[in-house]
């Protein structure tokens, strides 16, 4: 699967390994949930 | 120079007109084109000691995700320090919802919205100064109208942020920053 793209200033490029873990362990999905109670 | 009264047929120096542009109550700083589809984008160099508190206007951004928590994290202030309390209303209804969020590494600034434009005007309070940051987020999309707010407790000086939908990606729009004078 492509890593999501990761955009800092005005610099875009793909996230790294690294990068992508740590978006995961925070419980980033691609899909997420339509929900107000969070 | 905060304020002075111009007469009839006062020429208007060159000094006066540059004092006066400097000195508006709200001081560009900077802004960022969000890119597509990125997951978060970070504003670097943002804050200084020129001003003290600052307010950003995210206007145009576009989600892939509906009613998903909007976040902002500080460069420089990487803990689980950060509290967020959200109420919103949703339109044509009179409830008036809370939401509390726990503790956590990001300030939740307020709710995506994949099928209108993402709005948001946040005033950050104390970011660059070696104590706490406060922010209040006021926010309106296609569904709901909401007000967001919050601490991070950490006495980190922070020099800029990062934005970060909780879920999906976002697209287009621009990040503005501006600086409250001081003086």
């Amino acid at each position: 699967m492509t890593r999501p793209l990761i955009q800092i200033d005005d610099e875009l490029r793909e996230m790294t390994e690294e990068e992508y873990e740590a978006l995961l362990a925070t419980g980033w999905t691609l899909e997420g949930s339509d929900d107000l109670a969070h | 120079m905060a304020i002075k009264t111009f007469t009839t047929g006062e020429v208007l120096t060159a000094s006066d007109t540059n004092t006066y542009l400097a000195n508006s109550g709200l001081v560009y700083v900077k802004q960022q084109t969000v890119g597509s589809a990125v997951s978060s984008v970070t504003v670097s160099s943002a804050f200084s000691t020129d001003y003290d508190n600052y307010r950003i206007v995210i206007s145009g951004v576009t989600g892939t995700v509906n009613n998903d928590t909007f976040l902002m994290s500080m460069t420089g202030s990487s803990g689980s320090t950060y509290k967020s309390t959200s109420f919103y209303l949703v339109y044509n209804s009179a409830s008036y919802n809370g939401v509390a969020f726990a503790t956590s590494t990001s300030f939740r600034i307020g709710w995506t919205n994949n099928s209108n434009d993402m709005n948001y005007a946040l005033d950050l309070l104390g970011p660059f100064a070696a104590r706490p940051t406060f922010f209040k987020c006021d926010g309106a999309n296609s569904t709901i109208v909401f007000q967001n707010g919050g601490e991070d407790t950490s006495s980190s000086s922070c020099t800029g942020f990062t934005l970060t939908p909780s879920s999906g990606t976002i697209s287009g729009g621009t990040i503005y920053v501006y600086g409250y004078r001081k003086s």
